[in-house]
């Protein structure tokens, strides 16, 4: 029985609003676009195995390529680019696709929209990232014959943790910037590669970024990052795990308060 | 009238742009038709009363609570909003069905409700059609079927025949008529006039943010004394007829129409004349009459250029 002198519970009314999204997210250009990008590595990988494998020098090990790729691809690159361009537009696409009004004039708070959208993010950008990486782990692995690969796999497993936590911090710093500012993109482009850049300056600077945490709980971190090699900071993994956990909180706290109070005014 | 939707001096302004203007209102049940020129604050007015904007200044309450910051209120009232806008990739059924699972439904619920919804704007055949697929008229009445589907007591509707062809146009209109004699209160705007006095005769005139007017299109017309009423009457004589009113002080004007069948008077005091013609009628032989300035036509442009 429906109690209509209160707004839909939170979790039912999140899991219809993730329902809703999920399907238009995972079918969208940007999925196919994210597709492309997150799965780059595998051709790289295949092409490793086909070509390369046989003319490059015995010391750069499958494992120490798998560990270029983990770091500078996926955590620098891929992951806060597929962050940014679908955190950003959880709302700003039903702004500017005016269907923003079909859930606002519905029995639910508006959290409730937001952690719907952020959950459908999570599960697609997952579902595109993590298949990719396990692919490219045991394509590069697996060159050499199996032997290690028992003892490495526990190493992916926390990769694909990190990476998830990763999907987790920028997704949910970029789903503030995309309620609160009008045009996001620029500003999350120049936070990804500008500031994260701080990440390989000495001192407290590298504290400042998501990077930081994020590498420190890499297990094998590649040998040339700039000036992270000369730098190098590893912060402690309960640290990291502290501040990413709430960097999330706070970023999606914060974007539901602005997201709740806020007016959307859609233009006819 | 029990007041379902209440302005009090309400204004909202976006920027320095003042879009509606120290409104004081109340809705009651039935059909209230929202009229005004494009950019009067029509559509203001109803994302007010729909808790999409909240007002700058004074109070908008829907079924007694504030409109703004109350979502329960949606268990209760639908919203069918002006723009064209969909997620394209939704059959029309789905795109129910998404919606009332927001509303809190179990699932046989809105499939129920979802295809009754379809039914009533003669979509059912076209459900399993993905939106983008659907002609203009066709998503009209699907954004008009997510309005009813939850059968709110209350309903929104902004432009809801914009676009449709004459026959969905008769059968919406027909509906909105059916939902507004069942009790329900219908709040439904439009700048084409003719559209809003198919529906009812209860209109609330917007123009530039402020209301100029509002109640049944006669008693409005009754309000504008500064204006005179035209009677126009058909008769078998009607010089006879024009003798026996010329010389009565409220009388303005006669006018002949086409072939002296028709005599159009402009009086200041339309109670009197139809008083005053009461003898003259019969003896002039009247077989009709009416008052043009009851079309709404007539009377929004009487209060717009006044």
């Amino acid at each position: 029985m429906r109690d209509t002198s209160r707004p839909v519970p939170f979790a039912r009314a999140a899991r219809a609003v993730f329902d809703l999204a999920l399907e238009g997210m995972v079918w969208s250009r940007r999925s196919l676009f994210m597709a492309v990008l997150l799965g780059l590595p595998i051709v790289f990988a295949i092409v490793y195995r086909v070509v390369l494998a046989t003319h490059i020098p015995p010391r750069v090990t499958p494992f120490d390529l798998y560990g270029l790729l983990v770091v500078p691809y996926y955590l620098r690159f891929a992951v806060p680019l597929a962050a940014l361009f679908y955190a950003t537009a959880l709302i700003a696409d039903e702004v500017e696709g005016k269907t923003l009004t079909y859930l606002l004039t519905r029995p639910i708070r508006r959290e409730g929209i937001l952690a719907g959208k952020f959950a459908a993010y999570v599960v697609t950008t997952l579902s595109l990232a993590m298949p990719a990486v396990i692919v490219t782990f045991f394509a590069l692995m697996t060159v050499r014959g199996r032997t290690g690969l028992g003892a490495a796999v526990p190493d992916l497993l926390r990769d694909l943790g990190v990476l998830a936590l990763a999907l987790l911090a920028y997704g949910a710093l970029f789903t503030l910037m995309g309620v609160l500012l009008k045009r996001p993109l620029i500003p999350g482009l120049l936070f990804v590669f500008v500031w994260e850049l701080l990440a390989n300056l000495p001192g407290y600077l590298p504290r400042l970024t998501l990077t930081a945490y994020l590498r420190s709980l890499v297990r094998h971190r590649p040998a040339e990052e700039g000036l992270s090699e000369i730098f190098g900071q590893v912060l402690p993994a309960a640290l990291c795990l502290e501040v990413l956990a709430g960097a999330v909180i706070v970023s999606l706290a914060a974007a539901a308060w602005i997201f709740s109070t806020r007016e959307y005014v859609m233009d006819q | 009238m029990s007041a379902t939707l209440e302005f009090v001096r309400a204004s909202r302004w976006y920027g320095q742009v003042i879009a509606l203007n120290d409104v004081t209102t109340t809705i009651g049940p039935g059909v209230t038709g929202l009229l005004g020129p494009n950019g009067a604050g029509k559509s203001t007015f109803l994302k007010l009363a729909a808790g999409q904007l909240a007002p700058s200044q004074g109070e908008v309450r829907m079924l007694g609570q504030p409109a703004w910051g109350s979502p329960e209120l949606f268990h209760r009232v639908g919203v069918c909003p002006e723009a064209d806008a969909f997620w394209e990739q939704l059959t029309g059924l789905q795109f129910l069905l998404g919606l009332l699972r927001l509303t809190g439904y179990d699932e046989a619920e809105c499939r129920q409700r979802a295809e009754n919804a379809l039914h009533e704007v003669a979509l059912l055949d076209a459900k399993d059609r993905k939106i983008g697929g659907y002609s203009k008229g066709m998503r009209q009445r699907v954004k008009l079927a997510q309005a009813l589907a939850h059968e709110p007591e209350v309903l929104l509707l902004d432009e809801p025949v914009s676009g449709m062809d004459p026959v969905n146009r008769r059968r919406v209109v027909d509906l909105v008529r059916r939902l507004g004699r069942a009790g329900r209160t219908v709040v439904v705007s439009s700048h084409i006039l003719h559209e809003v006095e198919a529906m009812t005769r209860r209109v609330l005139l917007i123009h530039n943010g402020r209301i100029l007017a509002e109640g049944d299109v006669r008693e409005i017309r009754d309000l504008m004394d500064e204006h005179p009423h035209t009677v126009a009457l058909r008769a078998r004589d009607t010089r006879a007829l024009a003798r026996a009113v010329v010389g009565l002080p409220h009388v303005i004007s006669l006018t002949f129409g086409a072939e002296g069948e028709w005599l159009t008077v402009q009086t200041a005091k339309p109670d009197e004349l139809y008083g005053n013609l009461a003898a003259a009628a019969e003896e002039a032989g009247v077989s009709e009459m009416y008052s043009p300035d009851e079309n709404l036509e007539s009377v929004f442009r009487y209060l717009v250029a006044g």
